[in-house]
Parts: C-alpha cells; sequence; structure tokens
C-alpha cells in the first residue's frame, strides 16, 4: 500500500502555523535567484557571440577590401606587386574567417553535446605528424617529442582539434612550441609547451586572444570543450597546457 | 598645397595595410599606429588632420587613447572617425568621434568621410 504523499496527518497545519522550514526557505531563496542567474547567463553568452562576431569582422574586411581593391585596379595591374599583394591579403584574410567559423561551430555543438564520440587506440604521432603538416605557411613547426607507438583511446577527430588548438594556443606570437608526453599510471599526461599558458586562454577568449591574427582567437575555448567532451582534463602546469586522457591505455616506446 | 594626414590605428595587420592602401591611393598622406600609446606618439610627431580609431586593442585601447587625446590637445582637436567591428556606435558617440564606420564598411563610405571631414584642408586630390 503506498503511502500519503503528503506526509503524516495534519503536518502541513503545523508547517503553517510555525512558517516556512529551512528547506523550503533555500528553495525559494534559490527559486527567486533563478531569474538572475539567467539574466546573468544570457550577457554572458551576449558577450560571447558578440567577441565572436567581432573576430569574425576583421578579416571579412580586409578581404571585401582587398577585393574590391582588386576589382577596382586595371586589369594590367593585378598582375604587379601592388595586386600580388592585395590578392594574398584577400587569401590570408578567408584562411582566418574559415578558422574562425570552423571554430566557431565546433565549441557550438560541443557546447549542445552535438558530436558523437568514437573512442579507438589512436597513435599520438600520427595525429601531431598531422597537425604539424597543417600548419600556417611560414610558422615553424612544432618538436614533437613522442615516439610512434604511443598510443590513447581516444575520438580521433576530437583529439585532433583539441591537440591542434592547444598547439595553436602555444604557438601564439611565433612562439617554438615542444609537445611531450608522460606516463602517469594508466593515463598520458601531453604536455604542450611554448608561448606561456594562461587560464584565460582557456575560460574567456575576450581576455585571452587580444588580437590573435591567425584566426585562432577560439582555440581556447575549443581546446576546453573539445577536451570535456573527450573525457580529458585540461589543466596548466607551470607555464604549459597539460591534457591528461582519461582511461589511455599507454603503450611505452621500447627503450 | 597641404595633403591632408590621416593616422590609422588598428592593432590587426592586414586591417592596417588595406586601410593605408585604400586611404593612400585616394592621395591623402597616410601613417599608421597598432596601439593606442603608439598613436599618441604619432600625434606628437606627425599632428595627423584626422584619425581613423579602432577601439578594441591591446596595450592601450581607442576609449583611453580618445581621452588621452582630449585631455591634451582639448575637445575641440583633431576629428576621430571610429572604425570598429564591435557594432556599437553608442561607444563611438562616448570617446566624442565625429564619425562612426562598423567594420566592414564600404570603401566609398570611409573615402567620403575622410572628404568631408577634411574639406578644410586642401584638396587631397588634384
Amino acid at each position: 500500500m503506498l503511502g500519503d504523499p503528503r506526509g503524516h496527518e495534519g503536518e502541513d497545519e503545523v508547517a503553517m502555523e510555525s512558517g516556512p522550514g529551512p528547506r523550503e526557505t533555500r528553495d525559494r531563496d534559490e527559486a527567486e535567484r533563478e531569474p538572475d542567474r539567467a539574466g546573468e547567463r544570457t550577457d554572458e553568452r551576449g558577450g560571447y557571440l558578440g567577441f565572436v562576431a567581432h573576430e569574425v569582422r576583421n578579416p571579412l574586411s580586409t578581404a571585401l577590401w582587398s577585393a574590391e581593391l582588386l576589382a577596382r585596379m586595371p586589369a594590367a595591374e593585378r598582375g604587379g606587386p601592388r595586386g600580388e599583394k592585395l590578392t594574398a591579403m584577400c587569401l590570408r584574410s578567408l584562411g582566418r574567417v574559415r578558422q574562425l567559423v570552423e571554430d566557431h561551430f565546433m565549441c557550438e555543438r560541443l557546447e549542445v553535446s552535438g558530436l558523437t564520440v568514437r573512442n579507438e587506440p589512436v597513435d599520438l604521432r600520427e595525429v601531431l605528424d598531422g597537425i604539424a603538416s597543417r600548419r600556417t605557411p611560414g610558422s615553424a613547426a612544432p618538436d614533437i617529442h613522442i615516439e610512434s607507438g604511443v598510443s590513447v583511446e581516444a575520438d580521433r577527430v576530437l583529439l585532433d582539434r583539441t591537440l591542434d588548438a592547444l598547439v595553436a594556443l602555444a604557438s601564439r606570437e611565433n612562439a617554438p612550441v615542444r609537445i611531450e608526453a608522460e606516463s602517469a599510471g594508466d593515463r598520458l599526461r601531453v604536455v604542450v609547451r611554448g608561448h606561456p599558458a594562461t587560464s584565460d586562454a582557456l575560460d574567456d577568449p575576450r581576455k585571452g586572444s587580444p588580437g590573435e591574427p591567425r584566426g585562432r582567437a577560439l582555440a581556447g575555448a575549443l581546446a576546453r570543450r573539445a577536451a570535456e567532451a573527450l573525457g580529458a582534463t585540461l589543466a596548466i602546469d607551470g607555464d604549459a597546457f597539460v591534457l591528461t586522457l582519461a582511461s589511455a591505455a599507454y603503450t611505452p616506446p621500447a627503450a | 598645397m597641404k595633403v591632408p594626414l590621416v593616422l590609422v590605428v588598428d592593432d590587426d595587420p592586414d586591417i592596417l595595410d588595406a586601410i593605408c592602401d585604400i586611404v593612400g591611393g585616394e592621395g591623402y598622406r597616410v601613417v599608421r599606429a597598432r596601439n593606442g600609446l603608439e598613436a599618441l606618439e604619432r600625434v606628437r610627431t606627425e599632428r595627423p588632420d584626422i584619425i581613423l580609431l579602432d577601439l578594441m586593442m591591446p596595450v592601450m585601447d581607442g576609449l583611453t587613447f580618445a581621452a588621452s587625446l582630449r585631455e591634451r590637445y582639448g575637445a575641440h582637436g583633431i576629428p576621430i572617425v571610429v572604425i570598429s567591428a564591435d557594432g556599437n556606435p553608442a561607444r563611438a558617440a562616448s570617446v566624442g568621434a565625429q564619425g562612426y564606420l562598423a567594420k566592414p564598411f564600404d570603401i566609398d563610405a570611409l573615402l567620403a568621410h575622410l572628404s568631408s571631414m577634411t574639406a578644410g584642408e586642401s584638396a587631397a586630390r588634384s
């Protein structure tokens, strides 16, 4: 037999006579604070999206202006030094826009858990070599101190995006990047060292990426969300980013 | 004939290059600065006739620069046109700017601003 969901007979009357109990008071306070918190979340979200729009508008501007200046230029001059400079500017700016758009929509998909995570054994060196091969022309390749055969259990795409974002953060202002791996029991710590790591870079791109000229202003936000989706932890140790992969199947390299 | 001098202030190197190309291509003289602090130095040494000013910059932002400029040269000093990607014209008004252009603005809109604001100067293009 089910009991009376209202509790013991007469309990309501007692509660009314003695006023709300501590839990009821707490619940009411929580309920009253909820609109404030919702407002804060909306403000935060609005501020973040405003920052994303700001970051996109700068390279979009230079892409449009350089294309328009090329269009206004006499055809015979387009192959000259000014034409070449404007063409390079246009392509570089479009590359920045593409990177920002890709990072932004990846962040948004991760925010709403809109990606299917498929874990599998992944060779870490292979992923890092892929990232090095995609580096911006003119920038130095990361110095990778991880041998082939060091593998982790992870979603390959998410691991790639996480490490790619960390390398982008570490290579700010053309800082040389060094990547190492350390065994920590059944986990693997991937240490990415370069431009000094800050928590702002991960927590608030508005503070962490001022004047980012490569279209990677959202790299920190992306790294944090992708690491969460991977089930990994992302922390700062000294001046380095440390990605610790949960339940990693670590195969130490041969001595 | 004095050709008007335009100071372009922006932390984005491509934006600087593009605007200097646009403005210089119309016959104006151009100087550039990557932040507010550099811009103050350019104002001191070059005395530009008009300033195209970004707002969000490292080292010294556009708001702080404009306040310093007013402090040093008075409210009716060098005219400023804010060129910003923040989409908020109210911020331009708050720095006492005479014009506001939201990136990405039309090239002709920029040139129209320059033309009208340097009308007192000798013609830049002849």
